[in-house]
């Protein structure tokens, strides 16, 4: 997928280590809004273990500066809760770390564009927890040539708590072969 | 530091704005570990063109990223909770833009101690200062 060497400097987690990056080379093996059943549900199979690691770091990739978000040890002695501060927008993060080779991998599609999205928080995640991710395929239309896709993200922690909801929408290429098409462009001189 | 009794409709929150290199892109793309080719991958997406652009193109999350951040740099060091947000987007922000984030309280409910919230508008600009994504964010303030 071009030469993402430049990224390496910025894999800092463990997770950020072990991901596949690569978004072009699984996409034969991508959901595609042609063929998504709606009222669909799944459980993604690969769990999110919170670290403060991976707090810290989506922190820092969204440009946080303070340090309630940035540095452990002075969030320890000054923030409301005496954890690091976590970015709401932390749960992309394990979003796409569950569903990485799973159902509601059509996020990864090359050519996908974000229309908009609606997020709710129950209550933050916190350090040690493990998260499952639980997917329904809620609805999917057409309007001005355009095809929309939406699945509802519910994040529960070991405990069966519902921590968050993502109602996730993309516009999508509709068809494998327009998946395809967008996939090829990485081979073409 | 706001608390629910000293928010009025109508008080600007503090602005967050940031230029957004390629490195930005990148640094948030592992972050999210969202690797999609339309941020990263410079060969392809001059070829895409998805958004009508040979550039890449910063991430919607980043974009609402940012705008949630108007919120948390105005109010989480006093202990807020994001309760809810939605986004629209409506323009890419290619490699090399700028954006600039503001928010407006635009509701208060005092609908009981450890209860109140606010809810924010928002919105995203870039370096031409035109809108290229709007949201609303529901806010629980300490009392």
């Amino acid at each position: 997928m071009g030469n993402l060497d430049r990224l390496r400097p910025y894999l800092v987690t463990a997770k950020q280590r072990e991901f596949e990056y690569d978004f072009i080379r699984g996409a034969e093996q991508y959901e595609v809004w042609a063929e998504v059943e709606i009222g669909s549900r799944y459980e993604a199979k690969q769990k999110f273990l919170v670290t403060e690691e991976d707090i810290l770091a989506y922190n820092l990739g969204v440009l946080e500066s303070d340090p309630l978000f940035t540095d452990p040890d002075y969030a320890q002695r000054h923030s409301p809760t005496g954890d690091l501060l976590q970015h709401p927008l932390f749960l992309v993060q394990i979003a796409f770390y569950c569903i990485e080779k799973g159902p509601c991998n059509w996020i990864r599609t090359p050519g996908a564009r974000n229309p908009g999205q609606r997020i709710a928080w129950y209550e933050p995640f916190r350090v040690g927890e493990v998260i499952t991710l639980r997917e329904t395929a809620l609805d999917k239309w057409i309007r001005r040539g355009k095809y929309y896709l939406t699945y509802q993200l519910d994040y529960y922690n070991q405990d069966d708590v519902l921590k968050a909801t993502w109602w996730l929408t993309l516009i999508l290429p509709p068809t494998r072969e327009d998946v395809r098409r967008y996939a090829a462009l990485d081979e073409e001189e | 530091m706001p608390r629910f009794s000293e928010v009025e409709v109508g008080q600007d929150l503090p602005v967050v704005s940031y230029e957004v290199p390629q490195e930005v892109i990148d640094r948030n793309a592992v972050a999210s570990l969202d690797y999609n080719p339309v941020h990263l991958n410079i060969p392809w997406c001059r070829k895409a063109k998805v958004f009508g652009t040979e550039l890449p193109v910063g991430h919607g999350m980043f974009t609402m990223s940012l705008m949630a951040s108007v919120v948390t740099r105005w109010a989480y060091a006093d202990g807020a909770q994001m309760r809810e947000m939605d986004a629209k987007f409506f323009k890419a922000v290619p490699a090399g833009d700028r954006l600039t984030c503001t928010g407006v309280v635009k509701e208060v409910h005092p609908v009981g101690a450890g209860r109140n919230f606010v809810v924010v508008s928002l919105v995203a600009q870039n370096r031409q200062g035109e809108p290229v994504a709007i949201g609303t964010a529901r806010v629980l303030l300490a009392d």
